[in-house]
């Protein structure tokens, strides 16, 4: 009962809007998901989201297991009704539309082939609901199948192929009506780990190449930087920031974020001075206040957390030629990578830190080893200031 | 080693004797419908004249065509209606009485034949004292009867089947452009055609051997092959019965190793597939 009405009262919301200020679609307000609610039986899997997606953009949700992301692409996909709030696709408001009048399609986690139909009858099964003719179907489905590279297998039955060859399927079925916007589930979710990459590029290649809008969820921050334009992080139904990946991985905004992708050296502190182009923040790990060379938005006295990326840290056996932002210590542990060694680094003042080693020189890796006595610095813009 | 030598005498013995209470009725009934004299327990010699007596009994050849044509019908409106159930329990958004629906459709499986048959009997006259329906007891009322239990053993393996068919293969379907009822005719039906099948053959036998809920609703001229059998039973066990049990066990069994034949066949291939597509 309680689902009707709020269905009511959202589509009802969207009209008053829709006149009150006409719709101006723009290639930057291509999908605009507005204060988007979805609840279950009280439970809130998606909290208000907003998003704005451009046109030919490659957008990926990003959280944890269970934070909603997959809820909020079914709300897109029209599999779920949001409680409240408005989706827009090129100006025109989405709720309502039941999924098979909304020109959007979507490539499942699970594939979704139909098990009865052979590879060609999958990919123009969409073809056919819309009644295209005979051949102009037979001429599109051979278009997919070259665009996948899958034409060899025309005529198999989707459990004789790989889990590669099944999501090229999935892709190009998904991709065969020519959607408005693509969503993906989880994408690389049923391949191993070495076809993942693989397959990562390819996506992105022939996305890029049709210039489909495209929306995927996943739990694999290294997919989402590998293929995404923009990532949103996702946690416990709240978007905690939405920007390109490279912004995500060096400017996080929240200590979520900053701990979610990649790795961090956080510290909790205050701000000790607050000057115009300096502040200075005192923590437990550091028996000097850390230099920060720009201003915050704070005040004196205001709890903050440091967050320091591994690779920033330098790690030398000398004392560095610095005023501020060194600290000494000895070598705990070192996990060796390769192509990097991650150093943990017991400070005196008692905490842990990580510190990256790219090991340049083949020998070099060996130029420390546990219980050295070290030095660690960092420059005095490296560090992020994180007050939430 | 002498230990598990008895250990291995002693399960088969055990297992000798499982089959023997099992199938040693059974084999003794084939056994004795090849019998040629009329009393039963006495051996006189082969003969398969007993077979021509039964084909030539009209009685028996009309009560056995009744029960056919009743089976048939029964499984194919046992498989519409179980479908249709299964779909509510499994695919329809959670509505209030939900939980109740589900108990109601599959209450027939634990209710005791004769109340399910008492009951249907007293439905039918209260029908034409209420309603003024008038339903003569006959193949009509045997068939809604027959219905109404077997739906329920039809609704169980269909909704099972169903509730393990991945969701998002019919949400695919819809995604790509096809309403409810197309996605229900295109995607799930094809797929669930297994279940479909087995649905019939299990409503079709249940409505075969069905005796009690029967005997309730009949009328004076449908006899179904489970009454005639009793009754005439009742009179004294003629080896024509055994002949009967005799072909109904061949055609039970035939069905059996064909289904078992076809799931084979169709496990091989899949292994071939599978092989196949890994070695790509
Ligand atoms: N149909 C549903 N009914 C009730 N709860 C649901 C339903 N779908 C999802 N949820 C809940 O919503 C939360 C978010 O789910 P989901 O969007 O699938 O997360 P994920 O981010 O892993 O894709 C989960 O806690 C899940 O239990
Ligand atoms: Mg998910």
């Amino acid at each position: 009962m309680a689902s009707v009405d709020a269905d009511a009262a959202g589509s009802n919301g969207t009209m008053v809007n829709s006149a009150a200020n006409p719709p101006a679609p723009s290639p930057d307000r291509y999908l605009v998901i507005d204060t988007v609610r979805k609840e279950f039986d009280g439970f809130v899997a998606v909290d208000d989201v907003s998003l704005t997606i451009r046109k030919g953009e490659i957008f990926a949700l990003l959280g944890a297991s269970g934070c909603g992301k997959s809820t909020l692409l079914r709300c897109l996909a029209g599999f779920e009704t949001p409680t409240a709030g408005r989706i827009e696709l090129e100006g025109q408001s989405l709720i309502g539309l039941p999924p098979y009048e909304r020109r959007i399609n979507m490539m499942f986690q699970s594939y979704a082939l139909f098990p009865h139909m052979t590879v060609e009858q999958n990919i123009a099964f969409g073809l056919k609901q819309d009644g295209m003719a005979k051949a102009a179907m037979r001429a599109r489905v051979d278009e997919m199948l070259s665009l996948v590279q899958m034409n060899r297998f025309a005529k198999r039955k989707p459990h004789q192929l790989s889990g590669g060859q099944q999501q090229r399927v999935a892709l190009a079925r998904s991709l065969a009506k020519s959607p408005k916007m693509l969503l993906l589930d989880e994408p690389m979710g049923a391949l191993d780990k070495k076809l993942r990459s693989q397959m990562q590029l390819e996506l992105v290649n022939i996305i890029e190449k049709l210039g489909v809008t495209c929306v995927m969820v996943t739990h694999d921050q290294e997919e989402a930087m590998t293929m995404a334009h923009r990532i949103a992080i996702m946690e416990q139904g709240r978007i905690r920031q939405c920007a390109k990946p490279d912004e995500i991985y060096e400017q996080p905004n929240c200590r979520y974020t900053a701990g979610f992708i990649g790795s961090v050296n956080l510290f909790e502190g205050r701000i000790d001075k607050d000057e115009k182009d300096f502040v200075t923040i005192r923590t437990s790990a550091f028996p000097d206040p850390i230099y920060v060379a720009h201003g915050v938005t704070g005040f004196e006295g205001m709890e903050v957390a440091m967050a320091l990326r591994p690779e920033k840290l330098r790690i030398s056996k000398h004392e560095p030629d610095l005023k501020h932002n060194k600290a000494h210590g000895s070598i705990e542990d070192i996990a060796y990578f390769g192509s990097h060694s991650v150093y943990h680094v017991r400070l005196d003042g008692g905490c842990k830190v990580m510190c990256n080693f790219v090991n340049m020189k083949r020998w070099d890796s060996e130029s420390f080893t546990w219980n050295d006595p070290v030095w660690v610095s960092w420059g005095d813009l490296e560090g992020v200031v994180l007050s939430s | 080693m002498s230990s598990r030598r008895s250990g291995s005498t002693s399960t088969w013995l055990v297992l000798g004797l499982g089959f023997f209470f099992l199938y040693a009725p059974i084999l003794s009934l084939i056994i004795y419908s090849f019998n040629e004299n009329r009393l039963v327990t006495v051996w006189s010699g082969f003969s398969i004249k007993w077979y021509g007596e039964l084909f030539r009994d009209q009685q028996m050849m009309k009560a056995a065509w009744i029960s056919l044509q009743l089976a048939f019908y029964t499984a194919w409106a046992s498989v519409v209606l179980g479908t249709m159930a299964a779909m509510v329990m499994t695919r329809f958004r959670s509505f209030r009485g939900k939980t109740l629906f589900g108990g109601l459709i599959t209450a027939p499986l634990v209710m005791p034949e004769v109340i399910t048959g008492l009951s249907m009997l007293l439905m039918f006259i209260a029908l034409r004292g209420l309603l003024g329906i008038e339903l003569p007891l006959g193949m009509t009322t045997i068939w809604i009867a027959h219905v109404t239990f077997c739906m329920a053993f039809v609704a169980v393996v269909i909704s099972s089947r169903l509730s393990e068919l991945d969701k998002s293969l019919e949400e695919a379907a819809m995604d790509l452009g096809a309403g409810p009822v197309k996605v229900f005719f295109v995607i799930t039906l094809p797929i669930i055609t297994p279940a479909l099948l087995s649905g019939w053959l299990l409503a079709f036998t249940l409505s075969l051997d069905d005796l009690v809920i029967s005997s309730f609703v009949t009328g004076p001229s449908s006899t179904t092959l489970p009454m005639k059998v009793f009754s005439s039973v009742r009179m004294g066990v003629s080896p024509k019965i055994n002949a009967l049990a005799t072909l109904l066990i061949a055609v039970v069994s035939t069905v059996g190793v064909i289904g078992w034949y076809l799931m084979a066949r169709a496990e091989r291939k899949r292994a071939r597939d599978l092989q196949l597509a890994a070695n790509q």
